[in-house]
């Protein structure tokens, strides 16, 4: 079934027109030009993300043969993302507040219903600034410890069948060869422990377990695509754990928010790529998001753009029309396309959308640092 | 003195990797397992600030190997370089298991060693070894990655002062300086040369040239470091401090180790990531091959043993539609 409807998607996406015109004001998609000039300027300003050419027989003619798709490798992943999330499994843990005397004349409007009362605050304080998660949908509430119970059943599962189907060769003895080397090497770094605490540097493999919040090290390889049929970027990611050894697709899911995992993230083929899957999140509501995003960006982007007009005065070099909302600190400036900005305000350019774009996934998938554009 | 202790590469490998395995194995080799030439990459080692609590997170030493590494040439992202191994795929999983890897080890070193001492090749420092069993049917791969490195005798220690920090022994300017040569032309291995706020940079081969008339306290060799631990420099530099020695060993007494670590400037406020430190050694046997190590340990055992990478979750057509609801 699912074979099917992937080749139904291919068909779709071969017959689909490439865009022409841009739109992504209009409906948060961009042309495959606009693409190339975001990613352009994405590796530019980033330079962790760079261009592929992915598999010739894969390529894209309407993208250049050498810029088919953007890649970020090992890009870390500290926590599970359903560690921060509110999860079905603390939904139960409700107690009753009440407030003073009015419960004392029985009043039960004035008792409020603290919810996940069992669960510890997390470490946020103005010395210790924390992640600040996206607040649940609440229309999402019977899915919400979806890919907690998915993740366990496939885990249980998947063990099953490996044990009894094929032993793993970590565990047979007889592939260990320790007279390969003689005695341990004294200028070798042990793995565990030769770590020194001066450089406040810790090694991933050492980190320490917080209780109920794990901190595993895994990696991931970031990909961004075009996607021709919904016009608009389409994320991939390939994980691997703390021992880099690749992760399953339920452990992948653990890195999703629960509002996301196995609803817009599913496991696909990877368009360039002959055979390898990858996790990749749905495209079809990244238009709408973007657009909304780009709206609400746009509108403080023209309103700067207009107070410095003001200051400047008309005709005046704009240095830093580029500086935008997210606080950049622009370093090393984009000089391309300044001529005739005089005569309108431009407001946001295309350039910024996949720089936008990682922002949007980060909310889909929280514990990836994938949005690297923070820490300017 | 503290004995120099270098973080070891570990080994990731990419999916695609193995997707192309797979091909080359039914297309390419069939039932040949000659031993072929791949490439990996590594890149200045990273480390993460962890948000909950401050802490700076290393992100291991890695030398991954992707699906291009059968071509001739890897594509690198910036700040990284490529470095070449020999690579040998068994038919069987005995074979495998009962393959001479000591001798395929010997082979490997004895080339590189020969190599160092008759072309003066600095190339071939970072090369690793690779044997492979591929399990195509379950979607299973066999690997064993060594990095080989030879051991020093006597080993190279590190002076009183330590490792530290790049910018407390060299100004911002003439890092950045560096940081530009670099980025325009990455390369494994450096001579830098201070000469007032700027730095020059020189290729090691010519080291004699490159620090004649130079004062000894203005000459830095500086590597491309994979490691982010503060008081372990990464891999490479055994290699490098090993060819030093045979080659300039009037030079090597005492070096000045530069561990480049940046990939972009650091913003204002940031400190450069990069390390420095003063090596030194007693003089020792150097036209001999000294002993090698270098086999890759298993991560949770922490033994010398083969791996496996279980790819039947992300390739099993059976386990693929399971997952797609």
């Amino acid at each position: 079934m699912h074979a099917i409807q992937q080749q139904y998607w291919a068909v779709r996406d071969y017959l689909s027109p490439v865009l022409k015109e841009s739109k992504f004001k209009e409906h948060g998609r961009i042309t495959p030009e606009e693409f190339v000039a975001a990613g352009d300027f994405l590796a530019y300003k980033f330079p962790v993300w760079t261009w592929e050419k992915g598999d010739a027989s894969k390529g894209r003619d309407y993208l250049p043969a050498d810029k088919q798709y953007l890649v970020t490798r090992g890009v870390p992943c500290l926590r599970r993302a359903t560690s921060l999330a509110y999860t079905d499994a603390d939904e139960d843990a409700e107690r009753l507040l009440s407030f003073g005397e009015s419960s004392a004349t029985g009043n039960e409007a004035d008792e409020w219903v603290e919810t996940h009362a069992g669960r510890k605050p997390t470490l946020d304080s103005a010395a210790n600034p924390g992640v600040i998660d996206d607040i649940p949908d609440l229309d999402g509430e019977a899915d919400g410890g979806l890919s907690d119970a998915m993740g366990n059943v496939s885990i249980a599962s998947t063990a099953g069948a490996t044990v009894g189907e094929t032993p793993d060769l970590d565990d047979i003895p007889d592939m260990e060869e320790e007279d390969l080397e003689e005695g341990d090497d004294e200028a070798t770094a042990a793995p565990k422990g030769g770590v020194s605490s001066s450089g406040g540097v810790l090694d991933a493999t050492q980190v320490e377990v917080a209780k109920g919040n794990l901190l595993q090290v895994r990696t991931y390889d970031v990909m961004i695509t075009y996607d021709k049929y919904y016009q608009t970027p389409r994320i991939w990611l390939i994980g691997y754990d703390e021992n880099r050894t690749p992760l399953t697709p339920s452990q992948i899911f653990q890195d999703v928010s629960a509002d996301h995992a196995l609803k817009t993230v599913t496991i696909e083929a990877f368009p360039h790529s002959a055979s390898l899957q990858a996790a990749s999140v749905h495209p079809c509501k990244h238009a709408s998001v973007m657009k909304k995003v780009i709206e609400r960006m746009n509108a403080g982007v023209v309103e700067e753009q207009l107070a410095q007009r003001k200051a400047f005065g008309p005709g005046t070099p704009k240095e830093n029309k580029k500086k935008w909302g997210f606080g950049r600190k622009g370093s090393g400036k984009d000089d391309k396309g300044a001529a005739g900005e005089d005569e309108e305000v431009e407001g946001m350019r295309v350039d910024f959308y996949l720089v936008v774009f990682l922002k949007f996934i980060a909310s889909i998938v929280p514990t990836i640092e994938v949005d690297s554009t923070t820490a300017f | 003195m503290p004995v120099v202790q270098f973080a070891p590469f570990s080994s990731p490998v990419q999916p695609n990797f193995w997707h192309e395995l797979t091909r080359m194995k039914i297309d390419v080799f069939r039932l040949s397992d000659e031993a072929l030439t791949v490439n990996g990459s590594y890149s200045v080692g990273r480390s993460i600030r962890d948000r909950e609590t401050g802490q700076d997170i290393a992100l291991g030493c890695n030398l991954s190997i992707g699906g291009d590494a059968y071509e001739k040439t890897v594509q690198l992202s910036p700040m990284s370089v490529s470095a070449s191994g020999t690579f040998k795929n068994f038919n069987t999983i005995e074979d495998f298991k009962g393959a001479d890897k000591a001798a395929l080890f010997n082979e490997v070193t004895s080339k590189m060693w020969d190599s160092i001492v008759n072309h003066k090749d600095t190339s071939v420092l970072s090369q690793f070894l690779l044997i492979t069993f591929a399990d195509l049917k379950k979607y299973q791969y066999y690997y064993w990655f060594a990095f080989p490195a030879f051991v020093s005798k006597p080993a190279w220690e590190i002076s009183e002062n330590g490792w530290k920090a790049a910018d407390e022994e060299l100004n911002s300017a003439q890092l950045a300086s560096i940081h530009q040569s670099l980025h325009a032309n990455t390369v494994p291995f450096f001579l830098v040369k201070v000469v007032g706020n700027t730095s020059e940079m020189g290729s090691v081969e010519k080291l004699d040239e490159f620090f004649a008339n130079v004062p000894p306290e203005s000459r830095i060799v500086g590597f491309l470091d994979p490691s982010a631990l503060a008081e372990n420099p990464g891999w490479p530099l055994r290699n490098l401090l090993a060819y030093l020695r045979l080659h300039f060993p009037a030079q090597t007494s005492s070096v000045r180790i530069l561990c480049w670590r940046d990939s972009e400037v650091p913003s204002p406020g940031k400190s450069w990531k990069s390390r420095f430190g003063v090596v030194s050694s007693a003089e020792g046997d150097s036209a001999t091959k000294p002993a090698a190590v270098g086999w890759e340990r298993h991560p949770t055992t922490n033994k010398l043993s083969a791996r496996v990478a279980d790819l039947a979750p992300m390739m099993d057509p059976t386990r693929l539609a399971d997952q797609a609801v």
